[in-house]
């Protein structure tokens, strides 16, 4: 387990990481979000040990986390570049060596890795060579050719096709099962639905939220639903449990005001109009990140 | 320690493949021995065809003197060097005559003539007039030539005995000599000392300028790619920095080698004087030891650059500093106890190069060669721990550089 506890991390009158406290626990993924400047590359590198916080712990398995933990950890940065004019096996035993691994043993899952990636007939080109996409690809195998316990991956998706998308995300969900720690920290919101079943929400260096993406949907996630119907609906607009309708000929969606069920609302309309549809419109979680960074923004 | 020898291992084998470690491996030399040897070879060149000369003397009394003497010189398969030509015609003015002399310069009938004014008194003189100024040899010639003439009639109008002549136009050459402390003596000419420590000296500044720039551009490329966020999660800053100086100070080594390979077998051939290579072990040594020193501040100082442009400035201000001791070599040669040389050399800035020097002109005691050896060694760990506090915190700022208050807090910095 990765605990990180009260990390702060201050430069110049800035405080970049503001009191911040996770867990995360083997074979679970761990999504770190916020908009630019948020704190989350700075929280990544205190983790990573590339920097020191002011203040706060961070321990793996119960141990703060030292130069030996270099061996076990990968890490995909944000922005990405390698050496373009070295040779694609060259530069991935290179950082495999850096690793501690033995060249030979580098050099035969560099194949593994490249054939499962599709791009093995690029061995012994150089980098500059290779597309932007397929860059990453070697970048992505870099970040996890000496099957570190700790995985961090800083946007993993920017930049590639829908198809390497899917073949990146199989592999990450593949770690899953082999019990490794993964922190990813993306804006884009998807991947941490489809992926994180925990998430940290950060803005301006604060934790905004912490938890499951499940509660997180339920706190922020307003409560609208979707109606379709026949009959004058004029009405409903007027109604106290309503906040706010946006209303069409034959539907309407429909924002209720806190604390009203839904059911019980569905009652009050079924006396009035003809019900043809009533659906309960679940948030997207990019809603609910606009919404929260404007709610903070606002106070 | 494993990591800073994978790191070392990388810069040497990326570094030593790239083109441009190559062409300066073989042109830097080139350079060198174009530029030294070249103008020695030119001017000792024989001189392949015979020159018509003129000679003016109204009063007649040189002119075959003259023609004697210079006829005494000769060129390849016999023959004569020059052929002079009287052109002093009688019942003509000297005016006149310097006119239609110099008509057949201007016309190549002629290369030249000597024109001799005033002769038989004490104001005697003699100019050489040609289309372009006369060849340093040929000039000499004329000058010796004339004088011996000169004084020869002074004699005969004195009655001074004739073997007298003999006796002052022999002069003595004065011979230096090095005493080398094992006691042996090597014969010593200015320019071979100047040239061998002049070679030092470019050699290592070229390479200095050469590698740190190398340097700088990777470590531009690796911070603008980021990969060095990759590198610090994967080693300590110190353990890249370290790796890196070695696997330079390496390539280095390299490329001394094989310039000394190059060196000993121009030497065999004879055409570098193996004079230039005596001293060779304690001049490698202040070579390798500079070279290790500056590759550590350029470590230092390419962490904070963060543009291609920014790079070359910084590396141009360098190599200022570099060149300072080529001004010195000329005044070292003349005083090389001057104390200014003494200070300038247990300066580690410009150590290296002015204890290169100092080897090459006059024994040094071993006790500094020995001191100013620790002086480099004890001012690389210094280098090494300041160039590091800065890399530790260069390579992860991004966009700005740094201000000197900000470099010092990170001097500061535990």
């Amino acid at each position: 387990m990765l605990v990180v506890e009260n990390l702060r991390k201050e430069y110049k009158n800035v405080v970049a990481v503001d009191n911040i406290s996770f867990k995360v626990e083997e074979g679970r993924i761990f999504g770190i979000l916020g908009p630019n400047g948020a704190g989350k590359t700075t929280t990544i590198r205190t983790v990573l040990n590339i920097i020191k916080p002011d203040s706060g712990q961070i321990t793996f398995k119960g141990k703060p986390i030292t130069n030996e933990f270099f061996n076990i950890i990968g890490y995909l940065p944000e922005e990405r570049g390698l050496y373009r004019k070295s040779k694609v096996i060259d530069v991935i035993q290179y950082f495999a060596g850096l690793k501690n691994m033995p060249r030979k043993k580098a050099y035969s899952k560099a194949k593994y890795w490249l054939q499962k990636l599709e791009i093995e007939q690029y061995i012994d080109k150089r980098i500059e060579e290779l597309s932007k996409g397929n860059q990453q690809k070697i970048q992505f195998i870099i970040s996890v050719i000496h099957n570190p316990k700790l995985l961090i991956l800083d946007e993993p998706f920017t930049g590639f096709d829908p198809i390497s998308q899917t073949l990146i995300k199989e592999m990450i969900l593949s770690f899953i099962t082999s019990g490794k720690i993964i922190i990813l920290s993306t804006h884009q919101m998807e991947t941490v639905e489809k992926l994180c079943p925990d998430i940290l929400l950060m803005n301006k260096g604060k934790e905004v939220y912490k938890g499951t993406l499940n509660n997180l949907k339920r706190n922020f996630g307003v409560n609208t639903v979707k109606i379709a119907f026949e009959g004058d609906a004029g009405f409903i607009g007027f109604l106290p449990e309503v906040k706010n309708i946006d209303r069409y000929s034959n539907y309407a969606e429909v924002q209720l005001n806190e604390n009203v069920d839904p059911s019980e609302f569905l009652k009050i309309l079924v006396d009035k109009i003809r019900i043809k549809h009533f659906s309960l419109l679940e948030p997207t979680l990019n809603k609910i990140f606009i919404d929260v960074i404007k709610q903070i923004k606002a106070q | 320690m494993k990591k800073i020898f994978e790191v070392a291992r990388w810069e040497y084998i990326e570094k030593i493949k790239t083109k441009t470690f190559i062409i300066s491996l073989i042109l830097t030399p080139a350079i060198l021995i174009l530029f030294s040897i070249t103008p020695t070879f030119l001017t000792q060149q024989e001189i392949t065809h015979t020159k018509t000369i003129g000679i003016v003397d109204t009063s007649g009394l040189y002119i075959k003197g003259m023609r004697d003497k210079l006829s005494e010189y000769t060129i390849e398969d016999n023959q004569p060097n020059y052929i002079v030509i009287n052109r002093t015609l009688k019942n003509r003015s000297l005016n006149d005559l310097k006119k239609s002399a110099d008509k057949d310069v201007i016309n190549e009938k002629i290369e030249g003539y000597l024109l001799i004014e005033n002769a038989g008194t004490d104001s005697v003189s003699i100019s050489y007039r040609s289309k372009s100024l006369g060849n340093l040899k040929d000039v000499n010639k004329f000058e010796t030539a004339f004088n011996e003439i000169r004084i020869k009639l002074k004699f005969d109008k004195e009655n001074v005995r004739p073997y007298l002549l003999d006796y002052i136009s022999q002069s003595v050459e004065l011979n230096q000599i090095k005493i080398e402390e094992s006691g042996k003596e090597t014969e010593n000419d200015f320019l071979l000392t100047f040239f061998s420590s002049f070679v030092f000296i470019m050699l290592l500044m070229m390479m200095i300028l050469y590698s740190g720039g190398m340097l700088i551009r990777s470590l531009v490329e690796e911070k603008s790619n980021r990969i060095i966020e990759i590198l610090i999660s994967s080693c300590t800053p110190n353990e890249l920095l370290s790796g890196k100086i070695l696997g330079l100070s390496a390539l280095g080594l390299t490329q001394i080698f094989i310039w000394i390979v190059i060196g000993i077998s121009l030497a065999s051939a004879s055409v570098v004087p193996l004079e230039a290579f005596s001293n060779v072990l304690p001049i490698l040594i202040y070579f390798i030891l500079g070279f290790v020193f500056y590759t550590s501040l350029f470590v230092g100082i390419g962490s904070v650059v963060t543009s291609e442009q920014e790079a070359q400035q910084i590396t141009t201000y360098l190599s200022l500093l570099l060149v300072l001791p080529i001004i010195f070599v000329l005044p070292a040669l003349e005083n090389p106890d001057a104390f200014y040389i003494k200070i300038l050399s247990y300066i580690p800035f410009t150590l290296p190069s002015f204890m290169m020097l100092r080897l090459n002109i006059s024994p040094v005691p071993m006790w500094e060669i020995l001191s100013t050896i620790l002086i480099m060694i004890i001012s690389i760990y210094l280098m090494i721990d300041f160039s590091g506090k800065i890399f530790r915190i260069g390579i992860l700022s991004y966009g700005k550089r740094p201000t000197l208050k900000e470099l010092s807090q990170w001097l500061k910095e535990k």
